[in-house]
């Protein structure tokens, strides 16, 4: 058996980078097979498709055998074999085919899934079999004959590619690009002039050519319709360029082509430059973002900047108290100079986090190239005919909404797929098409992303959620509902589960779960719906998320968080260590000494007497301070909300939290405890209640600037 | 949610210390037993703390101690009615809630000027239902924040 | 200092051809995620080795060593071919068109290390 990693896999180290690479490509795959889609019992598939895809899974089987993963690298194979045989054109894209590859491709993911939880390997004996009953391929090796290079051959799929292109007024360009060294060290090299020209028109051919002298340079033809003006500013980097004319004018007037119809172009009937029979280049252009210039993150390190970030965000805090204690030594003027730099400060700050933030966000084309396999298997199973309509896929969304997402929105789209749209019969018989239709829409606006789920289904029925309401005792006898309570009915816990089987809209199952994990994640769900004419559902989310590392702490037996970005170290400190001074805690900590905060004393909190704590220092240098807490937990990743409602904007707590157990655990507000604490001095310390009705509870509202 | 049929409203009925009071039902997001409440540290007295309820963090309030009233602990009658008004969404603690009941608008009267002290403000309007009287809150008074 | 020139376009196995390397001694490894940026780099760095994927985003690998071996300033180069199960019929194909090595992927670590380093040795010589 393979099952498991060999321990003596000199790759063993790879695993981490080999999944990342994994999901990759098979993001690349699931966006290429919706594509193919188009193609099926076409004469021909676009080959710049064709060749992502087999490239796609040549990168996997060749990584997977690396890995001893050898399941994936079978499963690869033979879905290798299948696009070799559609670029050699020994088959036609048959349903059955895209059907293969689908499974082909949900085979591959759970492998990768098993493998990655340290789990038997699922049986791909019948994947296989699939995926082999397509390939009708017979010798399917690479044909050897190979373009020489003589000077810029361009062949029959480029040529109706150009031809197309000069048909939509497109001019048509030859760069030439000699690399250099000098340019090289500035990060100028082929694969950006590359993704430059892709950037700037249609790339026709890009080909390396020798000169006389035994110098290389770059040929690339491109059609563009981007000013000339633009390219000229290039040539310091290299790039020199002229227009580009074919040879033979015949070829030109023959073929009245739009342009959506050269990928299906015929072979055979095109002149060539270069010779025939050669296997095909995939220089054309793709919609597809070129990976070249993505660099791939691990999100620990995005913590770490974060972590960073936070630190600064603390530092500044206490450069704006120590702006507070010369307010009255400095002149005013300067006092002024000094508190401006600190708000731009601030502002700065915001900005970074908010720049940080952002590099955390991934097109929403991963959640929905999932759906299309959704939708396609409840189709089927429940014999409907449905199209599927995406639009908006790379709207970008937090890494981490997109994995809380999945699962609600899985629920709508099967939801309405399999009660939601009518059968074939009944639409028929209701004068709609039989061809029912399901939109996933997502668009930003402003600081939210918009996804809606919509079809053109039977539509909600309120009548019939307002008797089961009624019935149920959820609403008055005689209330009726308008769209909005009626959401809010279904989405209630109790009516979904009772109610599932005999709600004839069949919206009840899960809905509350959809619910909770919008308002969880800080979002808004809508509904939108007409008799007969389909239903809407409408998410709106925040377009990141707070999410931070913290530590689980209990004091008084209350448990709380601390975000771990402010905290720079953690000890056990025994209470015998701790010096009273004044009104004051100390303790020393790497020869100086260090304030202590408990906890229990700031929050009123019951104060159990153990013989140790666990002490949190927070900030730096002489602003340092330990915050004292009973016991640490653990750490974990918590999703920050704010509290936002005056009864509860108290000092020292930022926002809350729920560990999914039901309750909240409250956030600490690390440089707000230290405010605290000042005011509690201050004020008389029998009465740590002064806090309440002085300005300490209005005094707070950057707390929450930490996270929101 | 108006029936403008018979010119009546909905309305959730509770008991607190004896009295019955009733607050719109469309006010009114959801009720439910109570569960765990986290106190807030240095929050106003009458602020319990916060709950976890579909999905949201919700402040709640001790209706007693709101009013006055001496706190009494929860048992299997006592109730979280989440109250969802302008843009804030806050739990009220009761004794028990009873029922949801329709109150026909004309039959709503003022409370008399009489009224006043602490619970007074909150009052919103007063009506006979049978033998008994119910006193009508307020729901924007009782999330004022004049403490 | 000898110059290994590593191509293909899947990082990993860039990274898991240079690890199973790691024992040459005197090594520089030059990485190329196409085939253009592979030339680029043959143009630029005087390259004594390289190890090419046959399946890249621009060119053919066989293009590469057609050009390759077109160039009489790169035509001495050593090249290990890198395939995978299936493609095995390109083996004469690459061989013919100049590969001076062809490997299989899966391949053992033991078993590239000893062709580059012989490679290395003979191009030296």
């Amino acid at each position: 058996m393979s099952n498991s990693f060999d321990d003596d896999n000199l790759f063993a180290e790879f695993c981490d980078d080999y999944f990342a690479e994994c999901e990759e490509h098979l993001t690349i795959v699931r966006r290429g097979l919706l594509a193919l889609d188009n193609f099926v019992n076409q004469p021909q598939v676009a080959s710049s498709l064709l060749e992502e895809l087999f490239r796609s899974f040549h990168s996997l089987k060749g990584m997977s055998g690396m890995i001893g993963v050898k399941e994936a690298e079978q499963v690869a194979h033979e879905m290798e074999s299948y696009l070799r045989a559609l670029r050699e054109q020994q088959v036609i894209l048959s349903q059955a085919g895209v059907d293969a590859l689908i499974a082909g491709t949900k085979m591959l993911e759970q492998i990768l899934a098993m493998r990655q939880s340290k789990q038997p390997a699922p049986d791909i004996e019948s994947v296989i079999k699939q995926i082999a009953a397509v390939v009708v391929a017979t010798g399917a090796g690479t044909s050897a004959a190979v373009n020489s290079s003589a000077h810029l051959t361009l062949k029959p799929a480029q040529i109706a590619q150009l031809n197309a292109a000069v048909q939509s007024a497109k001019q048509v360009w030859l760069f030439e690009f000699t690399p250099v060294s000098t340019l090289a060290e500035r990060g100028v090299n082929v694969n950006k002039i590359r993704d430059r020209l892709q950037q700037n028109g249609e790339l026709i051919h890009a080909a390396p050519r020798i000169l006389t002298t035994g110098g290389i340079i770059f040929d690339f033809v491109v059609a563009s319709d981007a000013s000339e003006s633009i390219f000229a500013s290039w040539e310091n980097d290299g790039i020199t360029y002229t227009p580009f004319e074919l040879n033979s004018p015949a070829e030109t007037e023959n073929s009245a082509l739009s342009p959506n119809t050269v990928p299906l172009l015929q072979e055979e009937g095109s002149p060539t430059l270069g010779g025939l029979g050669l296997p095909r280049q995939n220089s054309l252009p793709s919609a597809a973002p070129t990976t070249s210039n993505v660099v791939r993150v691990d999100l620990a390190k995005l913590d770490d900047l974060m972590r960073m970030v936070g630190e600064l965000v603390i530092s500044r805090a206490r450069l704006e108290d120590n702006l507070k204690k010369i307010e009255t030594l400095v002149p005013v003027t300067e006092l002024r100079a000094l508190r401006e730099t600190n708000l731009t400060l601030g502002r700065q700050l915001r900005d970074l986090r908010q720049g940080v933030m952002r590099v955390r966000l991934v097109p929403i084309s991963e959640i929905f190239a999932r759906m299309q396999f959704v939708v396609r298997d409840i189709a089927k199973e429940s014999h409907k005919k449905v199209t599927l309509e995406l639009s908006g896929q790379e709207t970008e969304i937090d890494k981490f909404l997109v994995e809380r997402m999945m699962d609600p929105l899985l629920h709508l789209v099967r939801n309405a797929v399999s009660h939601g749209l009518e059968s074939e019969d009944e639409r028929v018989r209701n004068g709609k098409s039989p061809q029912a239709k399901l939109v996933l829409r997502a668009a930003t606006a402003g600081e939210m992303v918009v996804i809606e789920i919509e079809d053109d289904g039977r539509g909600v029925d309120i009548e019939c959620i307002t008797a089961k309401a009624r019935q149920l005792g959820l609403i008055a006898a005689d209330a009726t509902l308008d769209i909005n309570k009626a959401l809010e009915i279904i989405c209630s816990p109790g009516f979904s589960t009772r109610e599932q089987a005999d709600l004839t809209s069949g919206r009840g199952v899960g809905m509350a779960v959809v619910k909770n994990t919008v308002l969880e994640l800080g979002g808004l769900l809508t509904l939108d719906s007409q008799p007969g004419e389909g239903t809407r559902f409408t998410i709106q989310l925040p377009l990141t998320l707070a999410i931070a590392d913290a530590l689980i702490v209990k004091a008084g037996g209350q448990t709380f968080a601390v975000p771990l970005a402010v905290v720079r170290e953690v000890m056990e400190i025994q209470s015998l260590k701790v010096t009273a001074l004044e009104n004051n805690e100390i303790i020393s900590y790497r020869g100086n000494v260090l304030p202590l905060l408990r906890l229990t004393r700031l929050f009123q909190l019951p104060v159990c007497s153990n013989s140790s704590m666990a002490v949190l220092v927070v900030g730096t240098g002489s602003s340092a301070v330990g915050i004292a807490v009973d016991r640490i937990l653990n750490q974990r990743e918590i999703v920050v909300r704010s509290l936002t409602d005056p009864f509860v904007q108290v000092p020292g707590i930022s926002g809350a939290t729920e560990l999914g157990d039901g309750r909240v655990v409250l956030i600490i507000d690390a440089s707000a405890l230290f405010q605290l604490s000042q005011l509690l001095i201050f004020s008389t310390p029998h009465h740590p209640n002064a806090t309440n009705n002085g300005n300490g509870a209005k005094k707070q509202p950057q707390a929450s600037t930490f996270f929101c | 949610m108006i029936d403008s049929h018979n010119g009546s409203e909905p309305f959730i009925l509770f008991e607190l210390v004896g009295t019955t009071y009733a607050l719109r039902s469309k006010f009114i997001q959801q009720m439910e037993m109570i569960e765990q409440i986290t106190p807030v540290p240095n929050a106003p007295h009458f602020v319990e703390g916060v709950v976890f309820s579909r999905g949201q963090v919700v402040p709640t309030v001790n209706l007693r101690a709101r009013f006055g009233f001496e706190k009494i602990p929860y048992d299997v009658r006592t109730r979280l009615i989440v109250i969802h008004t302008d843009n804030r969404t806050v739990g009220i603690i009761a004794d028990t809630a009873r029922e949801f009941i329709s109150i026909p608008v004309n039959a709503i009267k003022p409370p008399p000027d009489g009224i006043s002290g602490l619970s007074g403000k909150y009052l919103e309007g007063i009506v006979t239902l049978g033998d008994r009287m119910v006193l009508i809150l307020n729901p924007d008074e009782l999330l004022k924040t004049d403490f | 200092m000898k110059q290994i020139l590593v191509v293909d376009d899947s990082a990993t196995m860039r990274h898991m051809v240079m690890a199973s390397l790691h024992d040459l001694t005197d090594v520089d490894f030059h990485e190329a995620s196409s085939e253009l940026e592979a030339i680029e780099h043959l143009a630029l760095a005087a390259i004594d080795l390289m190890i090419l994927d046959l399946n890249m985003p621009d060119m053919h690998g066989l293009e590469v060593l057609k050009f390759v071996r077109g160039h009489h300033n790169y035509q001495n180069i050593p090249i290990i071919v890198l395939t995978t199960r299936g493609d095995e019929s390109s083996r004469g194909a690459t061989l013919e068109a100049g590969a001076s090595c062809y490997l299989t992927k899966p391949f053992e670590p033991g078993e590239i290390a000893h062709r580059a380093d012989s490679l290395l040795k003979s191009f030296a010589g």
